[in-house]
């Protein structure tokens, strides 16, 4: 993994928000690598979704810049990047009136031409969401409407989503916070599998010490009383194996 | 030691009514303008002045209805048939009208100017009755079938289009949002970020429209754009009342048996799009 820091896939220089006159955060610089997985912890309200949102490009800071390099464009800006990221939202965005096989095949809608789509998707995509759908435990009714699922059914439907997507990098805003632990477990393991395996990075949003512990490489905690007291700290050594 | 109780009512803070002229809120003030009005509308209720026994009148008349003649319930079938048709192809093509122009006048999806003019096209159409639009196609198209499609798709549309836009608008587009973060192009974020959400909203009020078509069929023969209206018109010039109460059965039925589809088939609709258990059932 480490020769392939020597060029960073995501790059945070200086970035801080402001919100309502009072600074969330200050002064952030970031590196992150092919295969890394980073966690942003710290108390609620602290800014984490905030700061996900500036990375993802979804906020502009306030305050310095972020850029990704990554393969296969030559794009740097986040808004230009939008359809190489995978975002679990926390409100999940899921289509409420679609059944679970179509939400997790509209991950890949950025792939095909609204020609292709519009009679729907090949049997052979939907086959593999099915698969996801499966792995995540929530295939047993893949023709049941989204609205009708239970909050952690509908959290494996928006993993299964991103999964399917196959992204360039990661954004997950709490993807494992309505789930039980068997299966917070799979869907933060199957991201660590894609940090691992594909060398994609991922950013979470993680609230869970133990999750921190099993699954990050690198934690950033952002601090309530200082915009500027951020700390980062590397929680799994360099090339050490992920247990999942 | 000796108290005397005081009443409850003379403890505390005298309350401080309200002064009339601040209960006239906006819904106080416009029923109040309503009565009024319905006071001074009262002198178009008179008379001709002569002396007229009306209920006697009104029994004559009635009694000329019964029993209703069943012999021309074949020609009335078959005109039921037509009624029935110019309003499905009238729903039909209202529908794809109303889906274009809608998508233009939804304030979240259209830009303001087009918002502006498509709503300003739907209000003109909904101020004209179908029976003038009746009158227009048939002028235009001959008195036949097809001038009654023509003038039901027209008023249809100026409904149609306005419920659709409303339905468009009541969709929260932060999915169709999230889907153009992924990559959607236009067109998908539309179909599968916005038209699931509005679909089942959507079919409700087209099931409503078809049901009102099938009324307004019925009338729009009167001015010659065919169906039982003709049928109406002719009985009534010829003052064939049994003939006359054949018809009026007939489309007491038809719209009762409608009336009651429609509005189970909306409620179950609205039941699946709104409750969490509603697939079980």
């Amino acid at each position: 993994m480490q020769d392939k820091k020597q060029e960073p896939i995501l790059s945070a220089r200086g970035i801080g928000l402001q919100r309502g006159g009072r600074w969330l955060f200050r002064d952030l610089n970031l590196d992150l690598h092919a295969g890394e997985f980073l966690a942003i912890v710290g108390p609620s309200g602290v800014g984490k979704t905030t700061l996900l949102s500036c990375l993802c490009g979804m906020l502009e800071p306030s305050e310095g810049s972020v850029s990704f390099k990554l393969s296969g464009t030559s794009a740097h800006k986040p808004e230009d990047l939008r359809s190489h990221f995978g975002i679990v939202y926390q409100e999940l965005q899921l289509i409420p009136n679609a059944d679970l096989l179509t939400n997790v095949l509209c991950g890949r809608l950025g792939r095909f031409h609204s020609i292709s789509t519009l009679l729907g998707f090949p049997k052979k995509l939907r086959q593999e969401a099915y698969r996801l759908l499966c792995e995540l435990g929530v295939g047993e009714n893949p023709h049941k409407w989204a609205k009708h699922m239970s909050g952690g059914e509908k959290q494996r439907v928006a993993a299964a989503r991103v999964l399917f997507q196959k992204p360039e990098i990661y954004f997950a805003d709490e993807p494992a916070s309505s789930l039980d632990a068997y299966y917070a477990g799979r869907v933060l393991g199957l991201l660590r599998q894609e940090a691992d395996e594909k060398g994609k990075p991922v950013l979470c949003v993680l609230h869970n010490a133990e999750h921190i512990q099993r699954f990050a490489d690198i934690a950033l905690s952002l601090n309530q009383n200082d915009p500027k007291a951020h700390k980062m700290r590397r929680v799994r050594p360099v090339n050490e194996e992920a247990e999942i | 030691m000796s108290l005397s109780p005081t009443p409850q009512h003379e403890k505390g803070p005298a309350l401080a009514e309200l002064p009339w002229y601040q209960r006239l809120n906006l819904l106080n003030t416009t029923l109040l303008i309503f009565f009024l009005a319905v006071i001074f509308s009262g002198s178009q209720i008179q008379g001709n002045e002569r002396d007229l026994d009306i209920l006697k009148n009104l029994g004559r008349f009635l009694s000329e209805f019964f029993p209703p003649d069943l012999t021309v319930l074949k020609s009335t079938g078959s005109a039921l048939v037509e009624t029935v048709e110019i309003a499905i192809l009238a729903t039909f093509f209202a529908i794809i009208i109303s889906l274009i122009i809608a998508l233009g006048a939804a304030q979240t999806i259209g830009p303001t100017w087009l918002v502006f003019s498509m709503r300003m096209l739907l209000n003109i159409i909904r101020t004209i009755p179908s029976l003038i639009w009746a009158v227009i196609a048939v002028a235009a198209m001959g008195a036949n079938a097809l001038a009654g499609v023509a003038a039901l798709t027209l008023y249809s549309t100026g409904y149609l289009g306005k419920f659709f836009s409303e339905a468009f608008e009541s969709v929260d587009m932060k999915v169709a949002r999230s889907l153009r973060g992924i990559g959607a192009d236009p067109l998908q974020s539309f179909q599968y970020g916005i038209w699931p959400h509005a679909k089942p909203l959507i079919w409700s009020h087209c099931i409503w429209m078809l049901e009102y078509n099938i009324r307004s069929a019925s009338i729009i023969g009167y001015v010659g754009a065919g169906g039982l209206g003709l049928q109406l018109h002719a009985y009534q010039e010829f003052h064939q009342w049994d003939r006359f109460a054949t018809v009026l059965c007939c489309i007491l039925i038809v719209v009762t048996v409608l009336d009651f589809l429609s509005e189970h088939i909306r409620r179950r609709i609205a039941r699946r799009d709104g409750s969490n258990n509603a697939l079980s059932d």
